[in-house]
């Protein structure tokens, strides 16, 4: 335990000089140029790697006017005169549109990250598993400890309350899996350089779209009669009911999607225009006006970042809990008594 | 214009999701303190809530952030 707390106070020490550096790269931009400052509205270019000490620009893969182009770089992709760069984006040199963008991004960078990193985790704890130890034995070493009551959690709390005892069996696999695959993508967002995988709505729909195929794979006949032809009440209200309970289908996945997008977006903004704070007041007050500022947004920014793991937490359960109640809602003829509620996202 | 769109919207969204979840927490604290035993369950049941609020609020923060951004313009 003292040696776990020495190796935190270790790696926070080294993360005090880390922002040095940051701050030096931050000065040479700076001067570059005089604009007013546009805290908000700067658009990142999500094309290249960030890592500490450099950055490495990533595959471009585009598909213009009926034609497939690769290109290693965003810059190679100029150079072949194919294409031109506008407004900070790419844009076919003779004219007309890209059609589709599958350029490898760094939030599916992240996303790859993310996925080895908990398939590495689930995978080795297996292997402990297998060997006996927490099966015949107690757990041994505190991240077993906390790995198993992270999966316990998951299984008794997600799995089990939502879904009858088969199901949840079937789908906990599942469950788990998105849970920390979501938990370390969210994470991710604590880190310098680091990049929320999940602040970009094509991750979290394609996650979605996945507990949406689940979810729609298990459902029962019932359930789609009282999607159809809601039993027990007029046939005028049946008619009336049919196109609310038709749109509920796609909302529910949508809803999934845009909560996680948007929670995981909106720390990140709430930290950036806080921090900006600063430049704007020192920009139109002075140099004095902007390290009063400094002293009040820098503790707000630290317990926004205390926030946001919280929140990394919290949202990660709710993805996963919400794909089980999704998927227990689907399975009407099985649900217990006390799951009769409507759940409406 | 676009700009105090987006500044009114999102200041109404969050007058909506506070008093939603604020409705939430009065019901569990009362539960809570009627029944204290049915502290986990009631727990599970006002986080769930909580999110089905809060997802409806984040629409229309995403809403306003797209106005603020000029996105689909």
């Amino acid at each position: 335990m003292v040696k776990a707390f020495r190796r935190l106070l270790v790696l926070l020490c080294f993360c005090l000089f880390l922002p040095l550096r940051l701050a030096a790269a931050g000065k040479k931009g700076d001067q570059a140029n005089n604009n007013p400052i546009q805290v908000v509205s700067v658009v990142k270019n999500h094309n290249k790697f960030e890592y500490p000490g450099g950055w490495v620009p990533l595959p471009r893969i585009l598909l213009a006017n009926g034609h497939w182009y690769f290109f290693k770089s965003t810059t190679q992709a100029i150079k072949s005169g194919k294409f031109t760069e506008k407004n900070g984006e790419l844009v076919p040199a003779n004219g007309g549109d890209i059609d589709l963008d599958l350029s490898i991004t760094s939030h599916l960078i992240y996303f790859w990250i993310s996925m080895l990193i908990s398939l590495g985790i689930v995978l080795g704890m297996v292997r402990r598993y297998r060997k006996g130890y927490g099966r015949t034995t107690e757990p041994k070493g505190w991240f077993q400890n906390m790995f198993e009551s992270v999966f316990i959690f998951i299984r008794e709390e997600v799995a089990e309350k939502n879904l009858r005892p088969e199901l949840a069996r079937k789908y906990f696999p599942f469950l788990f899996g998105i849970f920390i695959l979501i938990l370390f993508m969210n994470l991710f967002s604590l880190v310098p350089w680091g990049e929320t995988a999940t602040a970009d709505i094509t991750v979290t729909a394609t996650l979605a779209v996945v507990s949406f195929v689940l979810t729609q794979r298990n459902s029962t006949k019932s359930h789609w009669r009282e999607i159809f032809w809601y039993p027990g009440v007029p046939i005028w209200v049946r008619f009336l009911l049919i196109p609310g309970e038709l749109i509920g289908v796609f909302t529910k996945p949508f809803a999934l999607a845009v909560r996680l997008y948007a929670n995981m977006l909106s720390g990140k903004i709430m930290i950036v225009c806080i921090l900006g704070l600063i430049f704007v007041f020192a920009q139109s007050f002075g140099r004095g006006a902007g390290w009063a500022t400094s002293v009040v947004a820098v503790p707000v920014t630290v317990s926004l970042f205390a926030l946001k793991a919280i929140i990394s937490l919290i949202q990660a359960y709710i993805f996963s809990l919400l794909t089980a109640v999704f998927i227990g809602l689907a399975d009407k003829d099985h649900a217990p008594a006390d799951q009769a509620a409507e759940v409406h996202a | 214009m676009a700009l105090l769109g987006a500044g009114i919207g999102a200041g109404i969204a969050a007058v909506g999701a506070g008093i939603g979840i604020g409705l939430i927490g009065q019901g569990a604290a009362e539960g809570i303190a009627r029944q204290p035993e049915a502290y986990d369950d009631i727990q599970g049941v006002m986080i769930l809530t909580a999110a089905l609020v809060e997802g409806v609020a984040l629409f229309g923060l995403i809403v306003c952030i797209m106005i603020l951004f000029g996105i689909g313009q």
